[in-house]
């Protein structure tokens, strides 16, 4: 028997029973298993590997009134199905066009668009990324961090040695790495992770398990904003050559101060004091801390235990 | 695709049959397009279909299914009438990838993909109501959109354009001419792969570096292969120099073109590292501090990092105490 008849007849008896199955009935209930026991064995286990691979929510409880205890199998229903998101065919195809564009490392979109209604073609919609292709990393704690700020779970990691217990508000990427940003419980304050920077597992709470609105939830937009000291506001100094780069680096909503030879002033936030000097050390000697005189000191420092 | 052919065409068959009963009726094109799939492998999974049902298979729980006048008709058991919901990889892989082209500069942003990304958050989490749906912040590199657009431009005109570019590495303002071949992001940050005429080379440059860029009337001919590819392309005879780093510098080893890594004690290792240009040398030594020594290499690279710390210092107009 094709095993595609088999595995859909698995996961169709799984779905409507209302009692976990052990192995022994799902073998006489399930056409297509092979009579040897071992065999059989050896097929289930592959078909339950296969089943998980695609998503499908395996349960495993124990079978009731048998004595020695079984376990038995079913699938959750709650979770099998895909709720309808009630997409019209311009934003199908929009989605479409995005999972072409953009590649996400290790994930095969086809699968995800096939559960969406399958492939539908643009009319006429131009393509905002013509052309181009983007693609991004993931991290292994990515998606359940993901669906952690989503269903509002808490989640507990091992973070610069410390286990944290964080409100996750939101995943972000920037500059190459992913952030999480949350409100860190034991800090009692707003924090930034970077996720290749977790040590091991992140283990997740129960869905509603914290209140929203803690934190604003906006990753900053400089790696120099994403520390955990207090923030000082740096003043920087850079020449005219190299103004008009540092001005789009730093974005529009930081203040500067054009000088009259072309050079130009910029106020700059900063939270992550190495951070920033390795961004003021890109400029070489076209660019200087003004203020406050603390890190224009810790500069000069720096600067001199290069030089020795 | 590594997965073993009879999984992958159960994980369609999942999506495609809730989706052509839902309809009631559907063409054997339509399914094909849709679910990417042949039609005779279409039919031969259908007929699999068609036995499916369940314990102990009386035929009021089979799949009711035929195929007539090229149409697919279908009704179904209730098991399969929806189809099954996406993984969190999946998931979140869709709307990373949505986000990240809401993201780019001029992306229209109540447009339908961000209504159908919108919808698509509210599916996966189960958000509703006055909540709003779970975002993700994609940011790339800033880039000017005014040199997004005449890129896109030039790329679909097939025009040269001219470019002030920043060339990072030598610390200099170049002006060339380019003819686009692709845009392209890598590590968070916008690439432009172009031949340029300055260099006589296809060449990357990161957009963000780009200064100004004019459209030119000249057009070009776009290669059948583009080549340009990699950041990074040494000839060959560029100076090397060797660097110990300390543990807290191993990042270096992830992010440049390292030709050779001997670990040493205490969590320290010794790099060879191709230098193409002193600035980018300095910046380099600049940052890492005391975590970077350079050993080896030729006299005027290994005092680099010196060098540019006396001049940076130059500027603070502090006395340099160790000169």
């Amino acid at each position: 028997m094709d095993k595609l008849e088999r595995l859909l007849n698995l996961i169709s008896t799984l779905l409507e029973t209302t009692r976990p199955l052990s192995a022994d009935e799902l073998r006489s209930r399930v056409p297509g298993y092979p009579d040897n026991k071992a065999s059989f064995r050896r097929a289930f286990e592959r078909d339950k590997d296969d089943l998980r691979e695609m998503g499908v929510p395996l349960l495993l409880e124990p079978v009731e009134g048998v004595d020695p205890p079984v376990d038995g199998y079913r699938i959750d229903r709650a979770r099998y199905y895909l709720r309808d998101p009630g997409f019209e065919p311009d934003e199908l195809a929009a989605l479409h066009l995005a999972a072409t564009a953009v590649r996400v490392d290790g994930v095969e979109g086809a699968d995800a668009l096939w559960k969406l209604g399958g492939v539908v073609e643009a009319e006429g919609e131009e393509p905002a990324l013509d052309g181009a292709m983007a693609s991004l990393p993931t991290d292994p704690g990515l998606p359940s961090l993901y669906q952690a700020c989503a269903e509002r779970r808490t989640a507990t990691f091992t973070y610069n040695d410390e286990v944290r217990t964080v409100e996750p508000q939101r995943v972000g990427y920037q500059r190459g790495h992913w952030y999480l940003t949350g409100w860190d419980r034991a800090r009692d304050a707003e924090r930034n992770f970077r996720l290749d920077r977790i040590s091991g597992a992140v283990t997740t709470g129960e869905p509603r398990s914290f209140e929203p609105g803690h934190a604003t939830a906006v990753l900053p937009d400089e790696p120099w904003q994403l520390g955990e000291g207090d923030e000082v506001v740096a003043r920087l100094l850079v020449d005219a050559d190299h103004a008009a780069w540092a001005a789009r680096q730093l974005g529009d909503d930081v203040a500067v101060e054009s000088r009259d030879d072309g050079s130009a002033v910029f106020d700059i936030a900063v939270t992550n004091w190495p951070a920033f000097r390795s961004f003021v050390l890109t400029f070489l000697d076209h660019a200087e801390v003004l203020a406050p005189p603390e890190l224009r000191t810790q500069m000069i420092a720096w600067l001199r235990e290069v030089a020795s | 695709m590594t997965r073993p052919a009879a999984s992958a065409r159960v994980a369609r068959m999942l999506s495609l049959v809730p989706w052509v009963a839902a309809q009631g009726s559907a063409s054997v094109d339509e399914i094909c397009q849709r679910f990417e799939i042949d039609e005779n492998q279409l039919l031969r999974d259908l007929d699999t279909v068609s036995m499916v049902g369940l314990y102990p298979y009386t035929p009021d729980v089979l799949v009711e299914l035929f195929v007539e006048d090229g149409r697919v008709y279908m009704i179904l058991p209730r098991a399969f009438d929806r189809p099954l919901s996406l993984t969190p990889e999946q998931g979140l892989a869709l709307v990373a990838a949505g986000s990240t082209l809401l993201a780019t500069p001029g992306a229209d942003t109540s447009g339908p993909l961000a209504r159908g990304l919108a919808k698509l958050s509210v599916a996966l989490t189960g958000r509703g109501g006055d909540e709003e749906a779970a975002s993700i912040d994609i940011r790339f590199g800033a880039v000017s959109a005014s040199v997004l657009d005449v890129l896109r431009d030039a790329l679909r005109s097939h025009r040269q354009v001219a470019i002030d570019y920043y060339a990072y590495g030598r610390d200099e303002l170049t002006h060339r001419v380019v003819d686009p071949y692709r845009v392209s992001t890598d590590q968070g940050q916008w690439y432009l792969s172009a031949h340029c005429h300055l260099a006589d080379g296809d060449r990357l440059f990161r957009i963000d570096r780009i200064r100004a860029a004019d459209l030119l009337d000249t057009t070009y001919e776009p290669p059948a292969d583009i080549v340009a590819d990699g950041v990074f392309s040494p000839s060959g005879d560029e100076p090397r120099v060797q660097i110990d780093l300390g543990s807290d510098a191993r990042w270096v080893l992830e992010q440049y073109p390292i030709e050779h890594v001997t670990e040493l004690a205490d969590g320290r290792s010794r790099v060879t590292i191709i230098i193409t240009a002193r600035p980018w040398l300095e910046r380099l030594l600049l940052r890492l501090g005391q975590a970077a020594v350079v050993v080896d290499g030729p006299a005027d690279l290994q005092s680099a990092g010196v060098d540019a710390a006396r001049r940076v210092l130059a500027r603070y107009a502090v006395a340099d105490g160790a000169a």
